[in-house]
């Protein structure tokens, strides 16, 4: 049996082609209408052609018999063939009208063909429409009862499904049914059980419940008893506190009263203590007054002490002098005596002896003036002229005493001396009197640095060689520390400069006044050359360019280093310029004096005037 | 008392009966609603009580901008038009009578009679809804003067006719403000003209073509095109295909039942290799085998074409042996149609190769042609392993019955085949 899908198909394709083939049948016809229209077409065609042909071969003959009928002369054969031209045209026309009717019923019976086909091709519609509906129909009815057949069948297939389900779920109940059963009496036999075992536990439990009621029962008297305990701690804490609450108030009372005691203290010492103020303001302004007259007083007294010191190394000088004066004139008086004593030993060795005299060489002889001379120091104008001196006639010879005493400035060069030496004297003007400097101004060139130099040195007290030394070297060493700072890098200049700069003005903190030279004139005595270090290790410096701007600083810097330095050795000074003369071999001296004559000439000496006397 | 004599006297009387102020209110604003139709304010339930009373005369002006308007719309198809098959306007009451409304203004417009206006005013109320326009008459311009002399003295139609320019309505202005319209079916010739039959009615001019040529290029969403009845000839065809040429959707083209002939037949081979087409229907014109030869080099190549219809036209065997050597190499076409095109044995050879060689046509049509016997069992022969096929139409062919019958039970055991496949494929696909 065919599946029912197949017999559908089946039957919409015969339906289809029903319907299709009448649109076959008319393209055939159609077809085969165009056949036979092409091949009547081309007959008419042909037929039209010969037609043409043969109609313009008799147009020809009719036309060429015109060229004769024009030399026909006699009128009766002109007649005769003028009525057989007009016989042939009649003919000519006539086969052309028949054609046309043959046209013409051709066109005729094309309408009425077509009019049939027209008639055909609405039948054909109509028969279209009908088999369409037919079709339509059919399939309606068909695809209706397979459906209806399809929902019978599903409709049994529901049913058995419904009772094949029905039957199981029967099936499941009673089974279900049966386990219900079951459960139930478990359920039972297992209530029973539980009820056995509840009123067990009931059981255990209220006598469970008991001895712990009665334990808490007796818990609970305790903590009743505990409770009052702590009632009367309580109360009795309260009472402390009470009593300590009322102390405490009372105290707080006192503090007031001590308070306002104390408040009224304090008004009373505020009083005292502007008084206080009043008077310590009197006093400072007493102290002001008071310090201001002993300030003055010290003044005072300073100048006095350097007024005697001033007189007082006069008077060494003074003192040396007259010991010179003096000892010379004890020399010679001694050595007079000597000549003598000699003369008359040479007398008695040539005359009264006969024998050859040789004078004695001593080296007590030949001294003149006081033995041990110290060494003076070189005078620092001396020294400065020799440097100017020296620098500025490079050209000559200096004489070995210059160059003995140019020894100590050997570490400078000269140059250099020289140029700090007129930086100094130009910059320092201020230290000289005016009055000086009025006449040096009419002074030459050379002349007028030395003695501006001289002055100038007076002035810081540097009157030694060896101060001029430090001066100098401390120029250079300043210059040398710059320039190092300098070349430490690009911002080292900055940072030199700051460090000189602090250190100038750390100085000028250190002493205040530096600058006024009387304060600089109080510590001038002292002089040390604890400064010579750094002049044997600035042995190689080079000579470095000096600012004048610069020297103002520099030598305060020095003055400062150099102030500090004597006021150590006040004393140990005061003591050298004393004992600068030593006099431990002025006794050998003198007593060497004594024995010009020797012992054995004494000797010879008595003996020979013992023998005299004799004679 | 007096109340109660009132209920006494009429004890039907009830509250119901009273048409409620809503329902008033609702009645006046249907019954005014062209002067003044407020919709968008109303409640949605009073909007549909609104819409039910639409009376189905109001203009279009009105009633074109309604919302949620379907069953108004339907009430107005149903009323208007005896058969109304919704399905084939996309299930939208509104586009079907908007469409119909339009085509049916189209239909019975004359040229320089009818006011242009009455079209151009229904563009702006339409455009966003029309997509298929199916126009199957359209009325030549009409002279008075004309009509009294066609009714006076028939002889001199021909004369007449000559002299009067028969230039049809220019969809060009219509067509372009349609963003929508991706279906046009024109036919320029006159229904139910009856004993005023005149050559000239039928005149689908240069013109007219020239028009709508440029219409169609400036329709870019334009998928399917028919042009049928319309007597194109070659030189309207090529103008149409000149404009259509790498248009982006057209997919569609029918141009059946005109006098196309084999330099048009040409121009649509140029056309199906420059372009997306689907489907092509050429049937019932004068094409001959070089046109065919035209369509069949173009078809060797094409990568697109599904369904080509060729009949009635006069291939002929040197037509068929072309189209059957492109199909031997093509493997798109489905479905080809050469009834009634004066074929005979070589085709049929050329066919029975191509059934045994191609997989992909399912149906063939050679009725009405001269095949014979031994065509039949060529035919035979190459489907003898042929497994896609599923129609093959032989009848007036010339087919032995016994050959057609075998042709027959393999395709539709083919059918069969390929009914299955499609009902196996989907659960294959959706696992």
């Amino acid at each position: 049996v065919p599946p029912t899908s197949q017999k559908l198909a089946k039957l919409l394709f015969d339906g289809t082609q029903l319907v299709t083939n009448i649109q076959v049948a008319t393209d055939a016809m159609e077809m085969q209408r165009r056949a036979e229209e092409t091949k009547l077409k081309l007959e008419r065609v042909e037929r039209l052609e010969n037609e043409a042909k043969s109609s313009t071969k008799k147009m020809e003959e009719i036309t060429s018999k015109w060229a004769l009928a024009k030399e026909m002369t006699i009128p009766q054969e002109l007649w005769q063939l003028l009525s057989e031209q007009q016989q042939q045209c009649t003919l000519l026309l006539n086969q052309k009208n028949k054609l046309i009717d043959d046209l013409q019923e051709e066109l005729k019976n094309k309408d009425e063909q077509y009019m049939e086909a027209i008639k055909k091709q609405s039948d054909d519609i109509f028969l279209l429409l009908e088999r369409m509906e037919e079709q339509i129909r059919n399939m309606l009815t068909s695809y209706h009862q397979k459906l209806l057949r399809i929902e019978k069948a599903f409709e049994l297939e529901q049913q058995e499904l419904l009772d094949s389900h029905r039957k199981k779920w029967e099936e499941a109940i009673q089974v279900h049914n049966a386990k219900e059963l079951e459960n139930l009496h478990d359920r039972l036999r297992k209530v029973e059980e539980f009820e056995v075992q509840l009123k067990q536990l009931q059981v255990q439990d209220e006598e469970e419940y008991n001895s712990m009621k009665l334990q808490l029962e007796n818990d609970v008297q305790n903590l009743e008893k505990q409770i009052e305990h702590m009632k009367a701690v309580y109360r009795l804490n309260q009472e402390k506190l009470d009593h300590n609450l009322k102390v405490l108030k009372r105290r707080d009372e006192e503090n007031t009263i001590l308070r306002s005691q104390q408040k009224r203290k304090l008004k009373r010492l505020h009083t005292v203590f502007s008084n206080l103020r009043t008077k310590l303001a009197n006093q400072e302004k007493q102290f002001s007054e008071e310090n201001q007259s002993l300030t003055a007083y010290c003044e005072r007294i300073t100048n006095q002490c350097k007024e005697i010191q001033r007189r007082m190394r006069a008077f060494a000088v003074s003192d040396a002098e007259k010991f010179t004066e003096i000892w010379l004139m004890n020399e010679e008086e001694a050595k007079g005596l000597m000549r003598k004593a000699l003369d008359a030993d040479r007398i008695i060795h040539t005359q009264q002896l006969g024998l050859p005299w040789e004078e004695p060489h001593y080296w007590f002889l030949d001294n003149v003036g006081p033995l041990g001379s110290y060494k003076t120091k070189e005078m620092v104008t001396k020294l400065v002229a020799d440097v100017l001196t020296a620098a500025s006639g490079e050209g000559k010879k200096p004489t070995p005493k210059a160059e003995d005493r140019a020894s100590p400035l050997q570490n400078i060069p000269k140059k250099t001396a020289k140029r700090i030496l007129e930086l100094v004297s130009h910059e320092l003007d201020f230290l000289i009197e005016r009055k000086l400097l009025r006449f040096l101004s009419t002074l030459g060139r050379y002349e007028r640095t030395l003695m501006k130099l001289t002055y100038i040195f007076e002035a810081l007290k540097i009157d030694s060689e060896d101060d001029l030394c430090q001066l100098l070297d401390f120029f250079l060493k300043y210059k040398a520390q710059e320039m190092a700072a300098s070349q430490v890098g690009p911002t080292g200049t900055a940072v030199g400069k700051a460090s000189v700069q602090e250190k100038g003005t750390r100085i000028n903190q250190g002493s205040p006044g530096g600058e006024d030279i009387s304060d600089l004139d109080s510590i001038s005595h002292t002089r040390k050359d604890e400064l010579k270090y750094p002049l044997s290790t600035q042995r190689s410096l080079p000579s470095v360019p000096i600012h004048a701007d610069d020297v103002l600083k520099i030598l305060r810097a020095f003055v400062q280093d150099f102030n500090k330095l004597r006021e150590k050795d006040v004393a140990v000074l005061q003591k050298e310029v004393l004992q600068v003369r030593d006099s431990s071999k002025d006794g050998e001296y003198w007593e060497a004096l004594t024995h010009i004559i020797p012992e054995p000439t004494l000797k010879l000496w008595d003996a020979l005037e013992l023998a005299l006397k004799e004679y | 008392s007096f109340y109660r004599h009132c209920i006494a006297e009429d004890p039907e009387w009830s509250l119901v009966t009273v048409p409620s102020l809503t329902e008033l209110c609702l009645q006046h604003i249907a019954d005014n609603f062209e002067k003044n139709p407020i919709l968008d304010r109303l409640l949605p339930e009073h909007q549909r009580k609104v819409l039910e009373r639409l009376s189905t005369g109001l203009p279009l002006t009105v009633t074109a901008t309604l919302k949620n308007d379907e069953d108004y719309w339907k009430r107005c198809c149903t009323e208007r038009w005896k058969l109304c098959n919704v399905s084939n306007y996309g299930d939208s009451w509104k586009r079907m009578f908007l469409e119909r409304h339009l085509e049916n203004v189209l239909r019975r417009f004359i040229p320089n009679t009818t006011d242009p206006n009455q079209v151009l005013e229904l563009i702006p109320l339409c455009k966003d809804y029309v997509k298929k326009l199916e126009v199957d008459q359209f009325l030549p311009p009409v002279k008075v003067d004309q009509k009294e002399e066609a009714d006076d003295v028939s002889d001199t139609w021909s004369d007449v006719g000559l002299e009067v320019s028969t230039h049809h309505y220019d969809l060009g202005v219509l067509i372009t403000a349609l963003p929508h319209l991706e279906e046009l079916h024109l036919s320029y010739n006159v229904k139910d003209c009856g004993m005023n039959f005149e050559w000239n009615l039928f005149n689908f001019t240069h013109q007219d073509c020239c028009n709508l040529a440029g219409a169609l290029k400036m329709c870019p969403s334009l998928k399917v095109f028919k042009l049928t009845h319309s007597e194109v000839d070659d030189d309207k065809t090529r103008l149409l295909v000149h404009n259509l040429l790498d248009h982006p959707c057209l997919v569609e083209l029918n141009l059946s039942h005109n006098i196309i002939k084999d330099k048009g037949a040409r121009a649509v081979g140029k056309l199906i290799s420059q372009s997306q087409l689907e489907t092509l229907n050429l049937c019932n014109n004068q094409i001959h085998h070089l046109g065919a030869q035209a369509i069949a080099k173009a078809l060797a190549k094409n990568p697109t074409l599904t369904s080509l219809n060729l009949r009635l036209n006069c291939v002929e065997d040197e037509g068929g042996e072309a189209i059957g050597r492109a199909l031997l190499t093509n493997n798109t076409l489905k479905s080809i149609h050469l009834g009634s095109n004066n074929l005979s044995g070589p085709t049929a050879l050329i066919f029975s190769q191509v059934l045994a060689k191609n997989t992909t046509l399912t149906s063939v049509n050679f009725s009405c042609n001269h095949l014979g016997l031994d065509g039949g069992k060529q035919l035979l022969e190459g489907l003898a392993n042929n497994k896609t096929l599923t129609e093959c139409d032989l009848r007036l062919a010339e087919v032995s019955q016994e050959a057609e019958y075998f042709i027959y039970q393999i395709a539709r055991s083919n059918g069969e085949a390929a009914k299955l496949r499609s009902l196996q494929h989907p659960p294959a696909k959706a696992l």
